[in-house]
């Protein structure tokens, strides 16, 4: 690897720390600016229980205060305790949240990109014939819709008309609705990417010298088209992972999947301080992460692209 | 470039096990978190065997002293048993039990008023890890629940028992916080409750009064035991493997966010009469979810079921849709502050409050309660007449808002039956004349200031306010519509920052007073700001209660010369008669202000398998799952 590149990825990485400090300062001062408090209810508690609470949480100290301590906390990976499931430390919390939304995430990603290459292949081979044009239609359908109406729209045809799948998304057989909602996106995307990308690499010259020196049809396609074509379905991985966490926050919702994402909102609504941050920073650092790997692959796999 | 592939390939394969190693290592934790129950638990199928429930969320506790929620109340019922419990007895009713005490024995008068009872503990009584259960265990936990280092939601639970006073006694330090608030300080950081263990198995414990709620009291999760040794770990209550408790079962399995199992404890001194081996509790909020389980047969009761859906549900599942009663109202709050008078009227202070009193009162008559239950709510609910709900027993054992309001032909402050609407509606605009301009010609007000009415976002509240917008729109009255997130919105009532909100309560024992001590001028539930504010120095209050033999006679008084004062007497009072008069002349002055609209009682609707049997649950929602059987 050269020097330049690098220095390109050393620098990535300041900006990446840099851009979860942002994260952190505007998340903290905008939760709370916002109306309420862990520890209102709809029964008030007394105002010497609001104020043994806040106490003991640190919420009495001066705004600015309660920032510097969070973010040396932070620096330490303490992330406190949840102010709302009392108990329950937020490290926890993200943790179980995070084993469910991962298998999730895995499952979905997994399917979307081996199903997303052989159905764009199959398309771009085909292409113009009715295959071609019924895998457009549906992947351009898919593409366009948002996850919680696939999400409903499956719920209510496979749960609850049909019987087939648990409405539960804290079992096993409960997952595989909320992963095909996910997948479906990240697929269609993949297989338009893919049926392009092979499209262009089979006009390409080389491939009709290799046709013409007589290399056999699944040579041609496996060794020397596939390889090249699925260098934009390879960059796309970043991206693709960072559209499946996120969005598994609609998913989680609709199926009740026991998962990071759930957690992030029902947090939010609960105005509990130490688990918005906690979420927060988790999901910030994965989705920057994912966004520095995919610019260094575009970099890795197609050394034209000039990174400055 | 073959290089730069591999390592564009590797890269990709970093991004991948990323993922999958969190969800590993996860699990790898998990696992030895719980420990060898997971084997046994969650496998049963047979729903003789095993009950499959659906209550709601994740609680946000299980420990009983913190505990604020009804379904969280349900679960430490299963776990723990307090000195009594509730039950059904032979005839259907439900009674108050002794649990752990061999008897609820009647309190002993002291010569200074207050009550001492004298309890002893049944033999035999064991926690879950195999330890006996001592008197000691129940001076700790009451200690901790009401003390200031807990400062649990419920802790004024306690504040019948003598000394409660004294912990929570504090004074400014002459400090200011952040917010310019003075800090405090607590003047008797040892002061305890007056609650003692003369031995292993005698508890005595001094009131300051005798109430006639006192064992329900007792049978209510704040007052459950929890042993010293168990709760010095902070998170004890969040995992099975350290969650020790005394009650008829233990838990087993608890997967955040996704289930909590719960196994029949056979130590537990009435283990004999628990018929369900295995209950589990699954957690989600979500009411289609909930629902959609419930028609597959995989959950035998749910606690929740979609509003759109109520209609059609009592249609098809006539056996399975339940509704009962639940200790609550429904209302809509005005603001004391908001004035609402023409900007010409010339009233001030007393005067003008009494005239805001007057139109308050009115607009309340203008509502069809019947059409909300009927139409809107759709849950089986009661229009309401009276702020004090429906299920609360009176001194004579008739329910208490039957004697409210002292009127002649129908319960409350005013008659919601169907024939009496438009009587009410005449009488409305009658009175809204006196203060307003009337068109007699489009039949309409012109000078009423426009409202604005906060509720928060939910389908449910937007449909009745939707109704009443346009019941005043009716007669010219504009009233807007606000919604706010559930938070926010809590944060803007209580701040008093509104014209006109949506409100509801539900009460913590069976007496009038946990519906109206809320109402006091410190209180931190008094939304509508009586004696806040402008309202604070407004005489417009009288009182007086010298023919029930107390000297308080107040004419134009302040709402604290009156009202606090009340609601003082009434916690001081020992002779039921006087409490219940006191308690319905504390309610007569909080109607009178019009502040206050009830518009239905609550009810608690949920879905139960036909088949199941031994079902109950308590006037509190507390629901009953150990005597379940098929």
């Amino acid at each position: 690897m050269n020097p330049k590149t690098l220095k390109y990825i050393l620098k990535r990485i300041i900006l990446a720390v840099f851009t979860i400090w942002v994260v952190i300062t505007l998340t903290f001062f905008i939760m709370h600016a916002v109306p309420g408090g862990p520890f209102v209810g709809e029964k008030a508690v007394t105002p010497q229980v609001q104020q043994a609470m806040e106490a003991k949480y640190g919420l009495d100290k001066p705004l600015f205060q309660q920032y510097l301590t969070y973010l040396n906390d932070v620096c330490h990976l303490r992330f406190g305790p949840s102010l709302k499931q009392r108990g329950r430390m937020v490290i926890d919390i993200i943790t179980d949240g995070l084993k469910t939304s991962a298998k999730l995430g895995v499952i979905a990603a997994a399917i979307a990109t081996v199903m997303g290459v052989i159905l764009g292949s199959f398309a771009a081979l085909r292409r113009n014939t009715l295959l071609d044009r019924i895998i457009m239609v549906i992947t351009t359908a898919f593409v366009s819709m948002p996850s919680f109406i696939m999400g409903s729209l499956l719920l209510v045809t496979f749960t609850v008309r049909m019987h087939v799948f648990p409405a539960n998304g804290s079992t096993a057989a409960g997952l595989i609705l909320p992963v095909i909602t996910l997948m479906l996106y990240p697929m269609s995307y993949i297989t338009r990417l893919t049926r392009s990308s092979m499209l262009d690499v089979l006009g390409q010259d080389y491939i009709r010298t290799a046709k013409a020196k007589g290399v056999s049809r699944v040579n041609v396609i496996f060794k020397h088209a596939l390889k090249n074509a699925l260098i934009p379905v390879i960059t796309y991985l970043g991206p693709e992972l960072a559209y499946i966490t996120t969005g598994s926050l609609v998913v989680e919702q609709i199926f009740a999947v026991p998962g990071i994402g759930r957690a992030f909102v029902n947090s939010i609504t609960n105005r509990d301080y130490t688990l918005i941050m906690g979420t927060t920073i988790v999901l910030s650092t994965f989705i920057v992460i994912m966004n520095l790997v995919s610019d260094i692959m575009y970099k890795v796999v197609d050394p034209r692209i000039n990174l400055e | 470039m073959k290089v730069k592939k591999l390592f564009a390939l590797a890269l990709s394969a970093v991004m991948v096990l990323g993922l999958a190693a969190c969800g590993d290592s996860a699990a790898n934790t998990s696992t030895s978190d719980s420990g060898a129950a997971t084997a046994d638990a969650g496998t049963v199928t047979d729903k003789t065997q095993a009950l499959n429930v659906c209550l709601a969320s994740e609680p946000a506790t299980l420990d009983p002293a913190l505990n604020s929620s009804v379904d969280g109340a349900t679960l430490c019922l299963h776990l723990f048993s307090g000195l009594a419990k509730w039950e059904e007895d032979a005839s259907g009713n439900l009674v108050i039990v002794p649990d752990c005490a061999t008897e609820l024995p009647e309190g002993v008068p002291n010569a200074d008023g207050t009550v001492t009872y004298t309890y002893t503990l049944k033999d035999g009584l064991k926690w879950s890890d195999g330890q006996d259960v001592k008197a000691g265990d129940f001076v700790f936990a009451w200690n901790r629940a009401a003390g200031t280092d807990l400062a649990a939601d419920y802790g004024y639970m306690f504040e019948l028992v003598k000394g409660y006073d004294e912990i929570w006694q504090s004074k400014e330090t002459g400090e200011k916080d952040a917010d310019g608030n003075p800090v405090m300080e607590f003047v008797n950081p040892d002061a305890k409750l007056a609650v003692e263990a003369p031995d292993d198995k005698t508890l005595v414990v001094t009131c300051t009064t005798a109430v006639s709620y006192w064992n329900e009291l007792l049978a209510f999760p704040a007052y459950f035991p929890v042993r010293e040794d168990v709760v010095a770990n902070e998170s004890w209550a969040t995992d099975p493997s350290t969650y020790v408790g005394n009650g008829a079962y233990t838990m087993t399995k608890w997967d955040h966010n996704s289930l909590i199992t719960l196994t029949k404890n056979d130590q537990y001194v009435e283990a004999d009469k628990v018929t369900m081996p295995q209950i589990n509790f699954f957690l989600s909020d979500d009411a289609n979810n909930m629902l959609t389980n419930f028609k597959n047969g995989d959950w035998q009761l749910i606690d929740d079921v979609p509003t759109n859906e109520i209609a059609s549900l009592k249609n098809e599942y006539p056996d399975a849709f339940k509704v009962t009663g639940q200790l609550g109202t429904y209302y809509v709050c005005w603001n004391i502050n908001e004035d609402i008078l023409p900007a010409d009227s010339g009233l001030e202070g007393a005067e003008a409050e009494a005239a805001r009193q007057d139109i308050r009162n009115a607009i309340s008559l203008l509502f069809d309660r019947n059409y909300i239950c009927e139409s809107v709510a759709q849950g089986g609910q009661v229009p309401a007449s009276s702020f004090v709900a429906m299920g609360l027993t009176d001194a004579d054992g008739k329910e208490f808002y039957q004697n409210a309001g002292h009127n002649d032909g129908f319960a409350g402050y005013y008659n919601v039956a169907p024939e009496a609407l438009q009587d009410n509606f005449n009488a409305a605009v009658e009175t809204l004349k006196k203060y307003y301009t009337y068109d007699e010609a489009s039949g309409k007000f012109t000078n009423v200031p426009a409202l604005v009415y906060l509720y928060n976002t939910s389908e449910g509240h937007k449909a009745i306010a939707e109704y009443l917008q346009s019941a005043l729109a009716g007669i010219g009255i504009t009233m807007n519509l606000e919604n706010q997130e559930w938070n926010t919105f809590l944060d803007t009532r209580k701040a008093g920052n509104f014209s006109v909100a949506r409100n509801g309560w539900l009460g913590d024992y069976n007496d009038p007073i946990s519906f109206l001590d809320m109402w006091t001028s410190q209180s931190g539930n008094n939304d509508c700001q009586f004696g806040k504010g402008a309202n604070e120095k407004t005489q417009a209050y009288s009182l007086d209660l010298t023919d029930l033999g107390y000297e308080t006679k107040v004419e134009n008084g302040t709402w604290a010369e009156t009202y606090d004062v009340i609601i003082a007497d009434i916690k001081s009072c020992t002779d039921t008669n006087t409490r219940y008069e006191l308690m319905h002349r504390a309610e007569d002055l909080l109607m009178s202000t019009g502040c206050i609209c009830p518009l239905y009682y609550y009810t608690d609707l949920y879905m139960q398998d036909p088949e199941l049997q031994g079902y109950f649950s308590s006037p509190l929602g507390y629901k009953y799952f150990m005597y379940c059987h098929y």
